[in-house]
């Protein structure tokens, strides 16, 4: 995996002004300097906006910008085949 | 009390006018006005206001901490960097722990209130930032400024409505009197422009409802004002003892000589029609700076514009000044900044001492007949201004008045 989801870009640039240079398919939340706060923040963001719910310190804390995108890219087709049942947030 | 001298040594502001103490200062000067349309109170009987444009305040306040302040914190931070580099300080380099914050704000984050409760409300509880909390307290201003300069002083969040200003200016010099810190980063901020504070100041009946050139409509003093046309921003700065700041070789702008609080205890938004309590507050600060009334060169006055207020100011002015001191009201150009008014108009007195001239009150020809007080119009007025107050009259009655001095 060496892409980025569209809109994690677009959120830590956007909402956390995290110059885009460091956003690598490597990067961590801690290695962006994304506190706890902020990564609960981007998580509500997620949500509100593509639908996918995440425990945020257990999925996108210590995860790499790329194990996140195959998460979200995961949730979102699964959401679309599964289109009646929630994604959960507990998994 | 044997009182030590405090010195004004750095000032800051972010205001409809301008993102800094010098545009901000230009803008006042040239008495215009720039209220105007807002598009997010579109449906709102009151659909304009003084806003702070033209800057992205996110960049401006830095990557990964705004997403969690309101408005209002944004701009107390800005204003205090700026008051901080004016002092020709460096966070880095100083003792955090003699440091302390006093800013204040009458609303606080109520717009984040709003907003988080239309979340949960339309969309549930997940839908809600975890900086919720942190977008509506009062006290996130003082709180966020320490963190970013690592000040771990004593710091608060004085809260007296459109008094608050003067209010956290008056506080941080009795804890620089007291010894309680070194160094004071003081003032206010205010950022309530959204739908349901100017719903409420319309149904109030305070705000001037529309009626043509939304930057015509705040005319302080004017026999046809009708009320207050909203404002926001903040003004910090930065307060040390006089000899403190000597010994470090700093220049300071003003000597704050003196302060006055009272409280109408009449109605919450009514002032007491006597002025008599408000004109106690001004009799303190005087007492407090050791003057007498005919030393006051200039009075920079709450002048929000309401029937109300200006008529019971007006005659407080001729009454506790009857040499016919020069009056501007800066509201006429920025609105009424609410809790940061007070911070942002004794900002702009210090200004007047400094460079000899008082801004002109915007939309005025001339005060109304029967008003005895020296309004400034039109233009600048160079003036010799060596005393100078400025008057806050706040709603629930809170009043406060600062002396400033030149200081030399």
């Amino acid at each position: 995996m060496t892409t980025i989801h569209p809109k994690i870009t677009e959120v830590l640039t956007g909402t956390f002004k995290v110059p885009a240079a460091e956003i690598l398919p490597e990067s961590t939340m801690d290695s962006l300097e994304m506190d706890s706060l902020a990564v609960a923040e981007f998580a509500v963001i997620i949500k509100e906006t593509l639908g996918v719910s995440a425990d945020s310190e257990k999925l996108y804390k210590d995860a790499t910008l790329a194990d996140i995108t195959a998460y979200i890219d995961e949730a979102v087709d699964s959401a679309e085949s599964e289109a009646t049942v929630p994604v959960s947030n507990t998994r | 009390m044997n009182r030590p001298a405090i010195a004004v040594t750095g000032l800051g502001m972010i205001t409809p006018v301008g993102h800094t103490t010098d545009t901000t200062w230009d803008g006042v000067r040239a008495g215009v006005s720039p209220a105007a349309t807002v598009p997010e109170l579109h449906g709102c009987a009151v659909d304009f206001a003084c806003t702070v444009t033209g800057i992205d305040l996110d960049d401006a306040v830095g990557g990964r901490t705004a997403f969690r302040m309101g408005r209002y914190v944004k701009f107390a931070l800005l204003a205090a960097r700026e008051a901080v580099a004016d002092a020709g300080l460096d966070p880095a380099h100083w003792d955090g722990a003699r440091v302390a914050v006093v800013v204040g704000t009458s609303s606080g984050g109520s717009a984040g209130l709003t907003e988080q409760a239309v979340a949960l409300e339309r969309r549930g509880p997940e839908a809600t930032s975890p900086s919720g909390i942190l977008l509506t307290i009062p006290s996130m201003p003082a709180a966020e400024i320490a963190i970013d300069m690592k000040a771990t002083g004593p710091s608060l969040a004085p809260c007296t409505a459109c008094s608050s200003g003067v209010t956290a200016l008056s506080v941080a010099r009795d804890m620089l009197t007291l010894g309680h810190c070194d160094i004071a980063i003081a003032g206010a901020t205010e950022s309530i422009v959204f739908p349901i504070a100017m719903t409420g100041f319309g149904r109030s009946g305070a705000a001037a409802p529309r009626d043509g050139d939304p930057a015509r409509l705040c005319r302080p003093f004017a026999a046809d004002r009708t009320g207050l046309v909203m404002g926001e921003g903040a003004a910090i700065m930065v307060l040390e003892r006089a000899e403190d700041a000597r010994s470090r070789g700093a220049a300071p702008r003003a000597l704050i000589a003196g302060t006055g609080a009272t409280t109408d205890a009449h109605h919450p938004t009514s002032p007491h029609p006597s002025g008599s309590v408000a004109r106690a507050a001004v009799d303190a600060a005087l007492r407090d700076a050791g003057w007498r009334a005919e030393d006051v060169d200039h009075v920079n006055a709450h002048g929000t514009s309401t029937p109300l207020n200006d008529a019971t100011e007006a005659a407080l002015i001729s009454r506790a000044y009857p040499h016919r001191p020069p009056v501007t009201a800066p509201k006429g150009v920025l609105g009424h900044c609410m809790g940061a008014a007070g911070a942002v108009e004794a900002g702009l007195t210090v200004l007047t001492l400094q460079h000899g001239e008082i801004p002109p009150i915007a939309n005025l020809d001339a005060p109304e007949p029967g008003f005895d007080i020296d309004c400034v119009t039109k233009a600048p007025r160079a003036a010799t201004v060596r005393r100078a107050v400025s008057h806050s009259f706040g709603f629930g009655g809170q009043n406060a008045v600062i002396a400033l001095q030149a200081t030399s």
